[in-house]
């Protein structure tokens, strides 16, 4: 009873009608009235109700306005994103739909309260979630918020594949995969032009090279054009044919007659008498070849008017002979293109040049920086090795080390090298199988193929060359 | 991978309510959409915020673009922008990884300052900590009348003025900052080098100012 007095007093009091104490026992009277108690309970009533409406608009104003946020998505990458309304604190959301999810590829599962599938389409997806909180009649249209749902491209979508200039003094086919015999071998090499420049239209950087020489040696050589070199293509294509040229000269290689003796030492006394000659052999033919490259270099750039640097590339080869005794290799190499021997049981490899990479990335050496021919380092940039036989002699641009063995303490590690084989072999994503067999008249379709594997971040022109 | 780190560290001082931060939040917004359909950015760049005010706080941690969510800021408060430099310097040491035998370091972080407004707080004790940590390069931005490029000058040889901080001009400072980011993310993995210096980036819009 009190309420009802307290009601009628308060909207007396507002509209100035004051009860005096004389007058208390009348109004007692007339609040007691059947037809005024039924007023003032329609009154109250009425009051609950319009207090009740206003809570919910509240309520549904708060939802509409609070941000929420659904994971994004990615083009072609199945999706499940939980719709949690507990943590939204969204308990009195008593029917809800979503709508503009199937457009994208997705929809509403109830059963596990998730957004799921596999969207097609990118963007910043605006989802309309469509719902009625508890007290909100079922009559009532439902109440419309938009919650962006952000779809990623797929990053392999976003990469162009644009033809480099053919009227470029300097252009090279963007993409070559090679086989023949070598030596009493076989070689497949692959040297492909990088997402990064097919996207812009530019050129391959990588070059390579191999060759049967006389006496029984052959080569095999890569080289990396700089990126930041305007030329480097020309530098690195200039690289690997002057060294092939400078070998190829028959006089000199029958000073490799002396090799084949401190070789024939070197097996029946491993001294270190032999092992010093065999260093300074190497010194001596191969540092001349890797100076010889230099200075055509140096003369390249100077009848096209360039700066030395704008030529500015990486350099290894690897020269190799059967002997009775085994496989003899001799190496040089500048730059960060690793070179390895595995042998046959592929329980051993081994590395046959050091890497140059800098403390942060861009920090690697060029063959066209006279001050490594002066360098202390200069004389350790050779390798000698024996192997009584081998399985592969592989040889490779940063293109193919940086996403397959990432860091130098890689190298050495057998362990990876396995990985690496089984990866050519048909471990990998794509399930592209090279088999490396002399028979297989798909070899070079396939190392082509495997050539384009997917690694985010690792864009760079490709080259691997393989003797087996 | 080595990623691409990118620290935004922005003023959000009550002098930047209204119209200056949603232009930011909105600058944001733009810059990150355009970056994801960058195929070099949305694979390397990474990115995170962090506001000053009366205080400093890193609202996204370093962030991959492709999960990359903005959140809400708020304009309140003083201009702490040492407190904010002390801030990028302790995120740098716990987000980005360094280079060692067994693991390939990130790339130098980028970092871009905007501020429309005079330090309220011991900034140069911030800055020497900031300056301990190698970055690729820092751009700071003067937005409007209100803030001083010969402080900025201070703080990194890079500095771009905003005449107003109108939702416009703070646009066109977002675009260029995003058109930046590309360039670098394409550089390191193109060429494997880093950039140095503003020269190397694409020539700011005429709304910035390149301030000498």
């Amino acid at each position: 009873m009190s309420d009802v007095t307290d009601v009628v007093t308060k909207i007396f009091e507002v509209h100035n009608i004051n009860i005096p104490a004389s007058r208390k026992h009348l109004f007692n009277g007339f609040i007691h009235d059947e037809s005024n108690l039924a007023a003032i309970d329609l009154i109250i009533q009425n009051q609950n109700r319009l207090m009740g409406k206003w809570k919910m608009k509240e309520r549904i104003a708060d939802i509409m306005g609070q941000t929420v946020r659904i994971l994004n998505a990615s083009v072609g990458k199945s999706y499940e994103a939980k719709v949690d309304f507990e943590k939204w604190g969204w308990n009195d959301i008593k029917d809800f739909e979503f709508a503009g999810l199937e457009e994208a590829g997705l929809h509403y599962d109830e059963q596990t309260k998730q957004i799921t599938g596999v969207p097609i389409q990118s963007g910043d997806i605006p989802v309309q979630f469509k719902f009625k909180i508890k007290g909100q009649e079922d009559d009532e249209p439902f109440n419309e918020k938009i919650i962006t749902l952000i779809i990623n491209p797929d990053p392999k979508s976003l990469w162009k594949t644009l033809e480099s200039d053919k009227s470029d003094p300097y252009w090279k086919e963007d993409n070559v995969t090679e086989f023949a015999p070598i030596n009493d071998r076989h070689i497949v090499v692959s040297c492909k032009r990088g997402r990064s420049h097919a996207n812009v239209g530019s050129f391959r950087e990588d070059h390579h090279a191999f060759k049967d020489l006389v006496g029984g040696w052959s080569i095999v050589v890569v080289s990396d054009g700089a990126g930041s070199a305007k030329i480097s293509r020309k530098g690195s294509e200039l690289a690997c044919n002057e060294v092939i040229n400078y070998f190829s000269e028959p006089a000199l290689l029958e000073g490799f007659h002396e090799f084949d003796e401190l070789v024939q030492d070197h097996v029946q006394n491993t001294g270190e008498e032999t092992e010093k000659k065999i260093k300074l052999f190497a010194y001596n033919n191969l540092g001349k070849a890797a100076f010889h490259v230099h200075k055509k270099l140096e003369e390249f750039a100077k009848s096209a008017d360039v700066p030395l640097k704008d030529l500015n590339n990486t350099l290894v080869f690897t020269l190799f002979k059967k002997y009775d005794v085994g496989y003899a290799f001799l190496s040089f190499g500048v730059g960060d293109c690793p070179m390895a021997v595995l042998d046959q049981g592929i329980k051993e490899v081994k590395n046959l040049s050091w890497i140059d990479v800098g403390e942060f990335g861009g920090g690697t050496r060029f063959i066209t920086m006279p001050e490594i021919f002066k360098s202390d380092k200069f004389s350790t940039r050779f390798d000698f090795h024996i192997m009584e036989d081998f399985s592969y002699l592989i040889l490779m641009s940063d293109g193919i080390y940086d996403p397959k063995f990432v860091v130098e303490s890689s190298l050495p590690d057998i362990k990876k090298w396995k990985a690496f084989l089984e990866d050519l072999y048909g471990k990998n994503e794509d399930k592209i199988r090279v088999d490396l067999n002399p028979e297989n008249k798909e070899i070079t379709t396939q190392l082509s193929q495997w050539m384009d594997f997917w690694s985010p971040g690792n864009h760079d022109d490709r080259t691997l060359a393989i003797v087996f | 991978m080595r990623r691409l780190p990118v620290y935004l560290l922005l003023d959000t001082s009550g002098s930047m309510t209204g119209e200056p931060i949603e232009a930011v939040k909105n600058g944001v917004q733009v810059m990150i959409s355009s970056l994801r359909q960058n195929p070099q950015a949305i694979e390397t760049a990474f990115i995170s915020i962090i506001t000053f005010d009366s205080e400093a706080r890193q609202a996204v941690p370093l962030t991959d673009l492709a999960s990359f969510q903005m959140v809400d800021i708020k304009a309140t408060g003083t201009t702490c922008l040492g407190a904010g430099l002390n801030l990028v310097a302790t995120c740098i040491d716990n987000e980005v990884a360094k280079t060692t035998a067994e693991q390939k370091g990130d790339w130098k972080p980028l970092v871009f300052i905007m501020t429309d407004g005079i330090p309220t707080d011991d900034w140069q004790a911030g800055l020497e900590e900031f300056k301990k940590r190698k970055t690729a390069f820092t751009v700071a931005c003067a937005a409007g009348s209100g803030a001083d490029s010969n402080l900025l000058k201070q703080i990194t040889e890079n500095v771009v003025s905003l005449d107003t901080a109108d939702s416009q001009s703070i646009s066109k400072f977002f675009s260029w900052v995003s058109a930046s980011i590309g360039v670098t993310s394409t550089k390191v993995e193109d060429a494997g080098k880093e950039i140095t210096g503003i020269g190397e980036l694409p020539p700011p819009p005429s709304e910035l100012n390149i301030v000498t």
